[in-house]
């Protein structure tokens, strides 16, 4: 009877669970797109000043090139770009896309905080991503955010250098780690409330100065249209110092107040990864995988989770899956196809 | 202003005073002559509400607005300004149009809606060195003024003078050919600028 259900089971996981390994590759098409887009309305408003200028005559062959691949992008979608371009503007932290108005719910945060003042259609515009992380938890921080672009990029980097290039190299005679430290993860509460303090003292919404989204696309902005970096891009490079040789995705997990923010409105998400422990192997590579440093091994998720499907990737028996449960399960025993359990069940039967 | 009235009430002592005296949050330390985007709320809330998405400096099609590093002290940093001898305001309003928050105003383009809400400064004329004033008739601000005869009234050898209803749009420091320039909008935003 056991093994009648759990086979039937197998199969009709496998069915569910097979699209779910390519969720990965989704999500950094996601991250690319979002990136690509942060990148590209700078030039839209290049564009649409060299149109308000009509200055196209006087422009330099640069920014000629600009204007006429811009105007090649544009024009299967608009008519009269000066004004319809206005409808895609901004940033990750306060953006315009599709005419829509969407905040970082830690804008609004800040803002009221700042201002000891209720704006309500501000606070509206970060109503779409509240009632998303309240589903799906920290989702901005694996699919949407730009600094996790860089930052993984740069874990990638990290891991790089570790295996192959710092082999007995002089960093490592040196002992200079790669990102092995760990500190407490609820060390980020502490920052969001510090940061939330003190914008409310110093009357300025102080956080988007050290919040990496909203630093990476202003500092896009004054790449492109201002024509250099301002100081974000200076903190940038240190949280990616931080990240190399200090903690593993350090900033993202022990600093990043609207990290801190997203885990706590995603605490009671509905959609959260599961170990199923009849086919779990425990040969540890979602734990490898997981740049968070979670335990998805040990069904030890939490509200950190980002949702970012490395593990459920790396698993090369699917037993990780996303399902909908509003409460993460116990520890539920070695996986039953590892070696720890097949002992103990030779153990047990004669 | 409530923020002020609030910590005043919590913090008999404190440090929220402390920090406002030592320059952190307060807006006094204001070091150059700059104006903020047109609409734009008074200098202390203007601070409170300003989440620096930089909206206001994506959307403005003349490229006036620019962004604060260090230059005005830490409160300021990554917030919108203007100024208006490189670049004057076109009055165009998109910048409110955009601004989530309400730090910029949200106000209509139109002449009289425009006169009465936008206060960036007010145009100052320095009469020695002003060719008008000096009878070389030049006329070249009054030419350049969005409103001519309401902001800026002219004599019979083109003297300009400012009335009330001037928004401190700078287009007239920009278009004097004077250097250094005979007319300056002196911000409503700075409490020490430069004459």
């Amino acid at each position: 009877m056991n093994s009648v259900t759990s086979t039937a089971n197998k199969d009709l996981a496998e069915k569910h669970i097979a699209w779910q390994r390519q969720l990965n590759k989704l999500r950094w098409l996601a991250l690319t797109t979002v990136f690509s887009i942060l990148i590209l309305l700078p030039f839209l408003h290049l564009y649409q000043t060299y149109l308000a200028a009509h200055a196209y005559e006087i422009l330099s062959p640069n920014e000629k090139i600009i204007f006429n691949v811009t105007q090649s992008l544009t024009s299967p979608f608009t008519a009269s770009p000066e004004s319809d371009l206005d409808n895609f503007k901004g940033t990750t932290w306060s953006g315009t896309l599709f005419g829509m108005q969407l905040s970082d719910p830690l804008a609004v945060l800040t803002n009221i905080s700042a201002s000891f003042t209720f704006n309500t259609s501000f606070m509206m515009t970060a109503l779409i991503p509240v009632l998303l992380t309240l589903t799906l938890g920290r989702f901005f921080c694996g699919w949407i955010c730009p600094a996790t672009f860089i930052y993984e990029l740069n874990d990638n980097l990290g891991t790089w250098l570790h295996n192959s290039l710092l082999q007995n190299s002089l960093l490592q005679k040196i002992g200079l780690p790669i990102g092995q430290l760990r500190f407490n993860q609820r060390l980020k509460y502490l920052i969001l409330a510090i940061c939330i303090i003190v914008t409310a003292i110093a009357g300025t919404t102080l956080v988007s100065n050290v919040y990496p989204p909203a630093v990476i696309g202003r500092e896009i902005y004054y790449l492109i249209v201002v024509g250099g970096f301002g100081i974000g891009a200076t903190f940038i490079l240190i949280t990616m110092l931080f990240d190399l040789f200090i903690a593993r995705r350090g900033f993202c997990r022990y600093l990043c107040p609207g990290g801190a923010l997203y885990s706590l409105l995603g605490r009671y998400r509905i959609l959260r990864i599961k170990r199923d422990v009849t086919h779990c192997t425990d040969c540890v590579r979602c734990n490898a995988a997981c740049q968070f440093g979670l335990d998805p091994m040990q069904d030890n998720f939490g509200q950190e989770c980002n949702n970012c499907t490395a593990c459920i990737t790396t698993c090369p028996t699917d037993a990780l899956s996303f399902t909908i449960n509003v409460k993460d399960v116990q520890f539920q025993g070695a996986g039953h196809l590892g070696h720890q359990h097949q002992k103990q069940q030779g153990g047990r039967l004669p | 202003m409530d923020r002020r009235v609030f910590w005043k009430v919590l913090s008999g002592s404190g440090l929220a005073a402390l920090i406002a005296k030592t320059g952190f949050a307060a807006n006094t330390r204001t070091t150059s002559r700059f104006l903020r985007p047109p609409g734009a709320l008074a200098e202390d809330d203007f601070l409170d509400h300003c989440i620096r998405c930089g909206k206001c400096g994506e959307s403005c099609p003349n490229e006036t607005i620019k962004f604060f590093n260090f230059e005005n002290g830490l409160s300021s940093l990554n917030t919108p300004y203007i100024v208006p001898r490189e670049k004057p305001c076109i009055l165009c309003m998109k910048c409110g149009e955009v601004c989530p928050t309400g730090a910029i105003k949200n106000i209509l383009h139109d002449a009289e809606t425009i006169m009465n809400n936008v206060k960036m400064g007010k145009a100052v004329i320095n009469k020695d060195l002003c060719l008008s004033y000096q009878g070389k008739s030049c006329g070249v601000c009054y030419r350049a003024c969005p409103l001519p005869d309401v902001a800026m009234t002219v004599g019979y050898m083109e003297q300009p003078t400012m009335t009330d209803a001037c928004v401190g749009c700078g287009i007239c420091e920009r278009a004097c050919i004077q250097m250094p320039q005979a007319i300056k909008v002196l911000p409503t935003t700075t409490q020490r600028a430069h004459s």
